[in-house]
C-alpha cells in the first residue's frame, strides 16, 4: 500500500530526489501536510499537484499505486 | 489527416537548422499548403546579477507532456483547418543562441498556420510539464520563468 511521487525543477532541487514512495494516505492534502513536515522549504514554494497525470485543484482520494507529481511554474520553450 | 498518430516531440538537445529545413523541404510534396508558419524559441543569453546565463538544461515530466502534446495537437487541428502541424521541443542542454523549440503549422491559407502556430506557441508555454534551469557562467543556476 504505497504511492509513488515525483518532484520535478525548484522542488526536486528541495526534495534532492526525483522519484520515491511512501506509505497511502487519504487524501492529496495529508501526503502534501507529511511532504511539507519532511521539506519545510515547500512552504514557501509554489507548486501544482498532479495526480496520475491530471492536475487537480483540490484535495482528492488517494489509491494504492497512484502516482503523485509536485509540478512548480511551467517553464518550457 | 495525421492527428490521431503518436508523434515524438522531444528532442536531446539543440533543435539544428539542419533539422529544420529538412522539416521545410518534407513538405514540398502536399502541394495543397499555401503557408507554412514556423516559430523558433532561442535560448536568449540574459544577465541575472551580472551573471550570463550560457545555456537552459529542460527536463520534463515526459508522461505527462506526451498526453498534454496530444491534446494540443489535437485541438488546433480541430479549431484551424490545418493541413498538418508538427511541434519539437529539447530536452537536455541547449546553449545561448541555440534553438529549443520549433512549432510548425501548414495550412491553405496564411491567417490559419499562423493564428494555429500562435496558440499552440501559447498553450505549450503555459500547459506543457516542461522547466528550463537557466546555467549561469559562474557554475550557478536559476529556474526559468515564462513571461
Amino acid at each position: 500500500m504505497e504511492i509513488n511521487v515525483l518532484a520535478f525543477g525548484q522542488v526536486a532541487d528541495i526534495t534532492g530526489k526525483t522519484s520515491w514512495k511512501v506509505p497511502l494516505v487519504k487524501t492529496t492534502n495529508e501526503l502534501n501536510q507529511q511532504l511539507i513536515k519532511s521539506y519545510p522549504q515547500l512552504q514557501s514554494t509554489t507548486y501544482l499537484i498532479a495526480v496520475n497525470k491530471k492536475i487537480i485543484q483540490e484535495s482528492v482520494e488517494l489509491n494504492t499505486d497512484d502516482t503523485v507529481a509536485l509540478l512548480p511554474p511551467f517553464s518550457g520553450g | 489527416m495525421e492527428s490521431s498518430k503518436k508523434h515524438n516531440v522531444f528532442i536531446d538537445g539543440p533543435i539544428s537548422p539542419a533539422f529544420i529545413a529538412n522539416s521545410i523541404e518534407k513538405h514540398n510534396k502536399k502541394t495543397t499548403i499555401g503557408a507554412h508558419s514556423l516559430f523558433l524559441g532561442q535560448v536568449r543569453q540574459d544577465t541575472i546579477n551580472n551573471q550570463q546565463v550560457i545555456a537552459i538544461e529542460y527536463t520534463t515530466y515526459r508522461e505527462m507532456a506526451e498526453e498534454k502534446f496530444h491534446e494540443i495537437r489535437e485541438d488546433a487541428f480541430k479549431n484551424f483547418p490545418l493541413i498538418c502541424m508538427h511541434i519539437y521541443h529539447s530536452l537536455g542542454l541547449v546553449n545561448a543562441g541555440e534553438i529549443s523549440l520549433l512549432v510548425f503549422t501548414s495550412a491553405i491559407h496564411r491567417k490559419d498556420a499562423i493564428n494555429a502556430c500562435e496558440a499552440i506557441v501559447e498553450r505549450i508555454k503555459k500547459e506543457a510539464p516542461v522547466w528550463g534551469k537557466e546555467i549561469l557562467n559562474d557554475d550557478n543556476y536559476q529556474w526559468k520563468i515564462n513571461s
